[in-house]
């Protein structure tokens, strides 16, 4: 008897459970750990990035967060296990320039769409590129060097195929029909070093691996490829603002945002996105994001929506001029 | 400069940062002794506990846990034939020889002191010599690294085992394996059949387990071996004379590490082989190499540890991470406001000077803590196999899958496995298979990327370090080649002699 009256009992509740729904759900949120997955091997920029986001993530939802990481086909194993997670909130995703940029412009059988299979909670910062020469480079400005590039060729070294990094160099190339030849490497760790021999003679590297050795003289920067100049390089100016036509408007950047699995309630993505309001601010994000250089960015998920489709068709555009693609 | 070491052991000397000290290298031990979880992954973990430590006290765990994490791959390697962390595969060669010979007691504590001496010179070499070896980081570029690859395939002569040609198959093979993913200066995909978990190549630690560990269980069972008698517990010890006997391969293996640690991206596996190929190439006795010589196992642990220190003199000394450990301390100093390169030495000198300090103080914490962990680990060799190995089956399994939370994985251990264990059937060396696969894409970047940046062959000639490697490369394959083929018609005489009889 008295099993099936806890049956019974056990049973009311889960329907009444499954009666209360989603908002429930979303009242509730969160009541147990929460996932960042990161679509890199740990120890690169976003997994360091996404370890400082759920350490602050924790303190603002006093909840565990913690840290996944998927790392995979050039960071799109990780992407669309995202995708494909169940919108509950618990799982979500450090998304990127690559993820949600390039990869889509570059890859032609994708297993996620950015748009459809994502929602953007918040961009969180972003990081310029800045093109940097060795110190016995003889180019002292942009303009030099593209003389140079168009006359005589260069090359420009990278962190991998489809990077930001890549991608800039193809877009300067481009456009100013320069002749330049990527070399590419397996992360910046090892395209610094051969910019720092001599072995390429330009690259437009992340401002945060490229800092440390601006600040020591080994490298000269030449620009930055942000529309607005750095405050860690105020004295470079950007490619917009030098007096070359094919440059104006450059925009290239890297960036970081966090995203949940299209379909998560909208509650939670608003629950979110406020606590991040408290995390980009915190003392140990903002000393975070100074270190690197980087901009600490924010606003709400509809603008970082909006930002994802501006950044999916510029970086089209690239893709298709420079004639990238991965099959 | 004195007063710079007084501040500095004075930021050493406080009670956290001896205990940050010693738990990293505990937890280190532990993790890499964890077929699947690797030092690297062992110090991502740790990253997020550094944020609220002091700067000294943060860098010090986590240096403690890399190089703990090191050592520790060698336990299951001597242990149970499985690598706990890939540096620790060439340790198997000899180590599980010895191991079943019942003197597993002998090679993890060889293993441990060849760690901790190679560790300790590598560290010296980071702080004395630094900013004189930190140029080798630059002076390497693709032309001189392709030299250097090329060097380090002729270890696969060594490695071959009984026979040269099968160690030359078992090598190609891997190389060819090693072509599976995308292509690095276009993106082609080549072999990966349209799947997707294939794009980025096989996963190297599946493939790891798959190849060693494996083949040890399937053999196991298909050959119904009753079940062995419990062992006495191993009393085996390095002697005094195995271990003089060992110490010039020590010394030159703990260089070698330091060389190719300082260059990025070469990595503690290419070390421990290449001293390993070293240790043989100029022994009186290299036939008893692979089948259980002591010097072996002390030859590639001092190639793996010797790496250690080094790979901290390029980002010290130029603000450059050479592989994905040091880029997750380069993320820790950056947190901590501080940014590596030779601006910290005029800035943060005496953070430094701790940094070195709790640095040499980790040496006789490995050992400490190694002797302990071994007196535990060691009952390991005591269990029966018909227990044991299930066991080491489900590391197996789950060691795969730890790596990137994929069941493809565990498939790709599977195919090594059955792989590994054809090739153990036939006598073909699986040591070169790994070798191969871990050189192939280092070998192939570095020859197309000297063609990129000029298409004049002449690259290939243009310094000193080029002509070094051509130089050593040619002799290598020479003698070794000379003297496996001595080798094979000794064996072949001694056999035809054996038949007239």
């Amino acid at each position: 008897m008295t099993l099936s009256r806890r049956t019974i009992i056990a049973a009311a509740g889960a329907v009444s459970m499954l009666a209360l729904g989603t908002s429930a759900m979303a009242q509730d949120y969160p009541s147990k750990r929460i996932t960042i997955i990161v679509p890199y091997s740990a120890g690169g920029a976003t997994d360091i990035l996404a370890r400082q986001v759920a350490d602050s993530l924790s303190q603002a939802l006093d909840e565990t967060v913690t840290v996944e990481n998927r790392p995979g086909a050039g960071a799109t194993l990780g992407t669309t296990q995202a995708a494909k997670a169940r919108p509950d909130g618990y799982t979500l995703f450090m998304g990127q320039v690559s993820s949600h940029g390039i990869a889509p412009a570059v890859y032609k059988n994708l297993q996620y769409d950015p748009v459809a299979d994502f929602a953007p909670i918040k961009l969180l910062m972003s990081i310029p590129n800045v093109m940097v020469v060795n110190k016995d480079s003889p180019y002292q400005s942009a303009a030099e060097f593209l003389a140079a590039a168009q006359s005589e060729g260069k090359t420009f070294g990278s962190s991998g195929v489809g990077s930001s990094i890549h991608l800039s160099g193809e877009m300067f190339k481009a456009r100013t029909k320069a002749d330049m030849t990527h070399v590419p490497f397996r992360g910046s760790g090892e395209a610094v070093p051969a910019l720092l021999a001599g072995d390429v003679d330009v690259m437009f590297d992340n401002l945060p691996s490229a800092m440390p050795h601006i600040q020591s003289g080994a490298l000269r920067a030449l620009a930055v490829t942000t529309p607005e100049r750095s405050d860690k390089l105020a004295d470079v100016p950007t490619l917009d603002e030098l007096d070359i036509p094919e440059l104006d408007g450059f925009a290239a950047r890297s960036w970081f945002g966090l995203l949940a699995p299209a379909g998560t309630d909208e509650a939670i993505v608003a629950t979110l996105s406020d606590a991040l309001d408290q995390v980009i601010v915190s003392d140990g994000f903002v000393k975070f994001a100074d270190t690197r250089g980087a901009q600490i960015e924010g606003g709400s998920p509809e603008a970082f929506s909006d930002f994802i489709a501006s950044e999916l068709s510029s970086w089209k555009t690239v893709v298709d001029e420079a004639g990238v693609t991965v099959e | 400069m004195l007063e710079n070491i007084a501040t500095g052991f004075e930021l050493f000397f406080t009670l956290g940062n001896l205990m940050a000290i010693t738990a990293g290298v505990c937890l280190g031990v532990v993790v890499g002794a964890i077929p699947g979880l690797t030092a690297t992954m062992a110090v991502a973990l740790a990253l997020p506990f550094t944020f609220n430590l002091d700067p000294v006290t943060g860098i010090l765990l986590l240096v403690g846990v890399y190089k703990g994490g090191v050592f520790g791959g060698s336990i299951t390697a001597i242990l149970i034939r499985a690598p706990g962390t890939p540096a620790a595969a060439c340790t198997i060669l000899d180590g599980y020889p010895l191991a079943q010979k019942g003197q597993a007691g002998k090679a993890l504590n060889m293993a441990l002191y060849a760690s901790c001496i190679a560790d300790f010179l590598s560290n010296l070499s980071l702080i004395f010599f630094a900013s004189l070896i930190a140029g080798l980081a630059l002076a390497f570029g693709p032309p001189e690294y392709f030299w250097l690859i090329c060097f380090s395939l002729t270890v696969v002569i060594s490695i071959s085992g009984s026979s040269l040609t099968k160690g030359l198959i078992s090598g190609l093979l891997g190389l060819l394996t090693s072509t599976i993913g995308l292509d690095l200066v276009y993106g082609t995909q080549r072999f990966t059949f349209d799947n997707f978990n294939l794009m980025g190549g096989v996963s190297y630690i599946p493939l790891l387990i798959g190849l060693f560990a494996l083949p040890e269980v399937i053999d196991f069972y298909v050959r119904k071996v009753a079940p062995v008698t419990v062992k006495t517990a191993d009393k085996s010890r390095v002697t005094l004379e195995e271990f003089k006997r060992s110490l010039v391969s020590i010394i030159r293996g703990s260089f070698i590490g330091v060389i190719i640690g300082t260059i990025p991206g070469a990595g503690a596996t290419a070390a421990a082989f290449l001293s390993y190929g070293e240790a043989r190439r100029t022994s009186k006795s290299p036939e008893t190499f692979g089948k259980g010589n002591i010097e072996g196992v002390a030859a590639s642990e001092a190639g793996n540890n010797g790496v250690a220190g080094a790979t901290l003199i390029p980002l010290l000394a130029l603000g450059i991470p050479g592989d994905v450990v040091t880029a997750v301390i380069l993320g820790a100093f950056m947190l901590q406001g501080l940014t590596p390169g030779p601006l910290m030495f005029q800035d943060n000198i005496t953070i430094i000077y701790a940094i070195f300090i709790g640095i040499m103080l980790s040496s006789v914490v490995l050992l400490g803590s190694g002797k302990l962990a071994i007196r535990y680990f060691a009952k390991i060799a005591d269990i029966p196999r018909h227990i044991l190995l299930p066991v080491v089956l489900m590391f197996c399994v789950f060691g795969s899958y730890a790596v990137q939370s994929q069941m493809f994985d565990v498939g790709v251990m599977l195919a090594f496995g059955a792989l590994g264990y054809v090739m153990m059937k036939i006598h073909m060396a699986a040591a070169p298979f790994l070798m191969g696969f871990i050189l192939g894409p280092l070998f192939e970047d570095n020859l197309r990327r000297s063609f990129l940046i000029s298409e004049d062959i002449t690259i290939f000639f243009r310094s000193p370090i080029c002509w070094i490697f051509i130089a050593i490369t040619v002799l290598s394959l020479y003698v070794g080649v000379r003297r496996e083929l001595r080798a094979t018609r000794a064996k072949r005489d001694a056999i035809r002699a054996g038949g007239a009889r």
